[in-house]
Parts: C-alpha cells; structure tokens; sequence
C-alpha cells in the first residue's frame, strides 16, 4: 500500500507544485505581508500599521457597511426568489421547462461587463427604459447613479438578477428530490398546497437553501464587479463601494498591498464568521 | 366503514388506457386484494379509488356515494404507501398528527387518536424518533398508524410490505391481517406478490393488462380458476401447463394424449361443451397434485434436473428442454438431479384450457 501510495504521489507532485506555488503561497504570504508596512519601501515588519488602521479608517467602515447593507437585504430577497422560481419550474403545468430553465441560468453566463453596460443603458437618467417605464406609469425619474440609495438599490437589483436564476436551477434539484408520494400523503390529509409549501417543502428543502445562503454570502463579501462596473468604482463618492473595491483600490490603485491584505482576511473572516452563525442557526434539531 | 364499488372504470393516460372497463364490488368490512403482474393497471385502479388519479370514465362509489368528482381528502379513506411516505423531517408523534393539526383538530382529540393508533400499533417507544432512526418494519408501522389517526372508512395498501425483507414481511402480514380484524374497516389492498394475496384475502381481484380477469375467495380462485392466467398467477410454484389433443370424445367426457410425454392418455370428465376430437388443449396440473404412479390415472415418465429440498417441502425441476414440469410431492425428497422416475396425474385434480387460454369445464 505505501508503495502504492507513494507512486500515486509522484504522480500527483506536478499538480501539487503549481497548487503550493499559486494557491498556497499567496495565502501565507498575504497573510505575512498584511502585518508589514508596504506604503514606502523597503517593506518593513509593523504589525499595527494595517490592522491598527484597519480599525480607524472611516474608508473601511463604509465600504463594510455598503458590502453588509447589501448582505442583509439582497441575499434574502435573491434567494426567496430563487425559491419561488425554483417552484414555479418544477410546476407540473408550466410549458417550455426547458427554455425557462436556460434562460434563467443564462445571466450567469453573459460576460460581466456586456451585462453591466446594459444595466448602465436601461438604467440611464435620460435614456434607459426603467426611467421611461417609471415615466409612464406617472412616477419620477431617478438619478440612480447620481444618489446613494438609489445606486445601493441598482446594485442589489443587478446582483439579484444575475445570481437568483442560478439560485433557482439549484434550489430546483432540492425540490426535485423530495419524493411526490410525500405530497400526495399531505393531500389525503387534507393539508392545503399553502401549507405543504410551509410545513413540507420549506422544511425538506433547507440544507439546499442554507447551501445557496453560504454560497451568496460568500459572494457578496467578494462583491466587485457591480460596483466596479455599474456604479463606476464605487460612486457616487464612494456611497456604493464594497470591501472587494476598497481592496482592489489600496492594492492596486495605490499598490498598498499590505493594507489590502489586511482588508483581504477581514473580508474572508467576516465570511466564516456569518456563514458559522448561519450554520449554526439553521442546524438540524438532535 | 364503508362499500367501494367500481362500474365499467377506465383508465387513461392520453390515448392510451391502462384500464378497460372495471367491474368490482366490495363489502363493508370486506379486504380485497388487487392482484396482477407490474403494469397490470392494479396500483392506478387504487389511486382512482383514493382520488389521486382523475377517472377517464366509469363511476367510483364509496360508501353510496358517487366519488368521481370528490377531493382525494373528502373521500373517507387513508393510503399506506409503498415507500411509506413518511415527512422526514418530523418525528414519529409529527407524522401521525401531522394532517388533523393543520386541519384545526382539537388536541385532546388529537392526542386520543395518536395514542390510539400508536397503541395499536406498538409504536409508543418510537414517539419521538425521526423516520431516518427507524428500521422499514417500524416505518411501515408509522405509515399504518398515520392511516388509523384518519379513522377512515376504507383503508387502501399500495405494495406496503414490498419494501421489506422476507421475514418482516411475514410479520407485517401478520399485523395487518390482525389490524383488519380489529378495526372491520374495508381494506383495499395491491400487491404483485400472489402469497400476500391468498394470506389476506377475503377476496381477490386478479388483474392483467388492465381487465379483471377474475374475482373470488383465494381458495375459490386456486380450485378453480377461470383461465390460464389465473390458474398460472395464483399457486407458488406456477401450475405446469402441458400441451394436449383431444383424440376420443364420449358424452360427458374427452380423452387427450400429452404428445409431449410419450403419448400418456388422460380421460377428462367435464360438464360443458365438450371439445372436438383433434383439438389442441392445454392440461394444468399444479405441481403439488402429481401422485405416485399407479395412484393416478395416468403415468408419465419425467427426468429430474434440479431438486430444490426446503425442508418442509421438496420441489423437482425436470424435462429441462422440453416440456418443462415442477413437481411438488413427499417422495420428491429422495430425488436428485438426474433421477428418472414416473408421476401421476389424476383427471379431478388437473384443468383444462383451449388455446386461448379459457377454462373447459
């Protein structure tokens, strides 16, 4: 066997190399470079020049802030949704499953910046067609680039619609494992479709939802490229910038990688913290 | 409790049906088994009668009342699933109040019933266990019990003990044919399984390719079958079938040579139109009424293959090639693979069909 074992490692060394080059490393050594000074050189060793800053910095609490805000209504409302959808696909009546299914994965695939420049389009003060649709049922336009709230909406908006379908084609492999005869055993009780919906669908299916809940956290902590591209880098005046943003502005707008690494864990731990909350909260009962 | 009856049922599913035209009356009180190979329409005649299938035509009354148009909730009966169809995430005590809480049933109501049920079914101990932490025996029992909680006028089995192993089945057989005693509520049951069949049975309904081929008492049905296919489904091992001429024809009787066995001759008396001579016939003889020779009335010579000793009881499996026969009998103990010996068959313990597969009485 560890003959065997061994073989099955020379093989395998290649792989392990390039993982330990660009995957391992990079990791220790952001972590290493986050408590040295990297603002002049030489880089220097001063553990609180990041982490100490990191705690004062009024930069960071927005874009902690903005990154949360968006966690706490867009996550929720995007996987509701999913759900919904993810029922209204498997509905036994509904025609053309198939077209529905890809096209609601399909803005998973559209390249980012194509979508994002179509949502800066429909989106725009004096031509978009969301402004005109606002117009025509008598409301006002808005500036949506122009104001915070409305720039926070358009990016939740964005994200959701981007990422529910995906979301859905998940939630619907859940729905789709939940034996039918469960069902039919409910209807000779006479428990409603309402009530199957809360008292059995709901609940079988929650390992699925908890799934995507991590997956979406983890992505919005990680949330870039709509503010990037949509809200031009965070705007207006930084009302819509998130931690991704601000990591990429210190790292590589003002090559501070040491506060960008900072920045980097804070993010991944924020991320491991909520999810074992969520975990924790969603746990099966002994 | 309550009747079920079926007039002229069908079943279809877009153009093609799966169910022609069924006839069945069942008794208050009665337990019926629906019985036929897989895709014999048996588990959608159930559904049709719980409401879970919509009836292509035909009428379904339980109880008296027309039922056609009636929500599977409102019909009066409880289903036992074959996969059980227990909620997963509830406990046992959840599963079997589950329905009457979401229908606003008082809970000192509710609590009776459970206990009820659960006493019944010796289940108190599992109360607070989640389906995942139970055997199949004890799964099959919690969908029993969410079956009695109903206390429902017609109780419907869909291949409950399918799921089980040999020697649970048994016991759950058992159990049922007990369960049934106790409460006297009508109990519709589907099985492929034609033992389940003659054990629980006060009648059965044998089912292929969508038609009743025949309803009777399990005795009734294995003395007297109305066709091959009968004859062939109810028995275990299956009756043997061998081909046969008509070669003499008196008044009340017909003589037919087994061409297939040395030209043995068997005088068969009848009571019904009697086929012509040179008419090809097809004699069933069940594998446990093969006699010693000289004990019947007439001989034939068979070649042993395979012995199977179960102790109890002794099965040879001879002529493989040819006609092939099961023979079911004491002396069969002493035969080995092989073996050449002569069995006899007596004319009132064997059947003949015409080649259509009907019964000549």
């Amino acid at each position: 066997m560890r003959y065997r074992n061994a073989t099955a490692y020379r093989f395998l060394t290649p792989y392990l190399l390039i993982f330990a080059i660009f995957w391992i490393w990079p990791i220790i050594s952001s972590f290493l470079i986050s408590f040295q000074a990297t603002r002049t050189l030489p880089w220097r060793f001063a553990p609180a020049f990041n982490w100490g800053r990191l705690i004062g910095d009024p930069a960071f609490f927005n874009a902690l802030k903005n990154t949360l805000l968006i966690l706490v209504i867009q996550v929720p409302v995007m996987i509701s949704l999913a759900v919904v959808m993810a029922v209204l696909l498997n509905s036994p009546l509904l025609k053309a499953r198939g077209l529905y299914r890809f096209a609601f994965f399909a803005p998973v695939v559209v390249g980012e910046v194509a979508y994002s420049a179509v949502f800066r389009l429909m989106f725009s003060l004096d031509f978009g067609i969301i402004n005109k649709l606002l117009n025509s049922v008598g409301l006002e336009k808005i500036d949506w680039f122009s104001n915070v709230t409305p720039a926070m909406a358009l990016i939740m908006i964005a994200v959701t619609w981007r990422w529910a379908g995906y979301n859905a084609i998940i939630i619907l492999a859940g729905l789709q494992s939940i034996p039918e005869d469960v069902y039919e055993a409910a209807t000779l009780d006479r428990v409603s479709k309402v009530k199957q919906f809360f008292h059995i669908t709901l609940p079988l299916l929650k390992p699925v939802i908890v799934f995507c809940a991590v997956l979406s956290i983890i992505g919005t902590m990680q949330l870039f490229t709509e503010p990037f591209l949509i809200t031009e880098r965070g705007g207006p005046g930084g009302g819509t910038e998130t931690l991704g943003l601000l990591l990429y502005r210190q790292g590589f707008r003002s090559l501070n990688f040491g506060y960008a690494s900072a920045i980097a864990y804070t993010m991944a731990g924020l991320a491991i913290a909520i999810t074992l909350v969520q975990l924790w909260l969603m746990r099966e009962p002994k | 409790m309550a009747a079920v009856t079926l007039t002229n049922v069908v079943k279809r599913f877009g153009t093609f049906e799966v169910v022609h035209g069924a006839n069945i009356a069942i008794a208050d009180g009665e337990f019926v088994v629906f019985v036929g190979p897989s895709g014999c329409g048996k588990s959608t005649l159930l559904r049709m009668i719980a409401g879970l299938e919509d009836i292509s035509g035909g009428e379904i009354a339980i109880g008296g009342k027309l039922v056609n148009d009636v929500e599977a909730a409102d019909r009066g009966i409880a289903m036992v699933f074959q996969s059980y169809a227990l909620y997963p995430h509830m406990t046992v005590e959840q599963n079997l109040s589950f329905g009457l809480r979401m229908n606003g049933n008082p809970k000192a109501d509710t609590d009776r019933r459970v206990k009820r049920a659960a006493g019944i079914l010796c289940i108190e101990e599992l109360m607070q266990r989640r389906p995942k932490q139970l055997s199949g025996g004890q799964r099959q029992r919690v969908a029993i019990g969410r079956a009695i909680v109903r206390e429902p006028q017609v109780f419907l089995f869909d291949e409950p003990l399918s799921n089980l192993d040999a020697e649970l089945r048994v016991q759950m057989r058992v159990e049922i044919s007990r369960l049934h005693k106790e409460l006297g509520v009508t109990m519709i049951y589907v099985t492929h399984d034609q033992t389940e069949a003659m054990t629980l049975a006060d009648r059965i309904v044998v089912l292929k390719a969508g038609n009743v081929e025949q309803i009777g008492a399990p005795l009734d049905l294995y003395d007297d079958p109305a066709n091959r296919f009968v004859a062939g489904f109810i028995g275990s091992p299956k009756m043997n079938f061998l081909k046969a001429n008509v070669v003499e024809q008196d008044q009340r009787s017909v003589t037919v040579e087994l061409a297939n066995h040395g030209g043995a001759k068997l005088k068969k008396p009848l009571c019904e139109a009697l086929p012509a001579v040179g008419t090809e016939v097809v004699l069933g003889v069940r594998p446990e009424h093969f006699f010693e020779v000289g004990e019947g009335d007439c001989d034939i010579p068979v070649k042993a293959d395979v012995a199977e000793h179960l102790g109890s009881v002794s099965y040879v499996y001879a002529n493989a090639g040819a006609e092939e026969l099961v023979v079911e009998r004491e002396a069969a103990r002493q035969r080995a693979s092989g073996d050449h010996f002569t069995v006899s068959i007596k004319a009132e313990r064997s059947l003949l069909f015409d080649k259509t597969g009907a019964r000549i009485r």
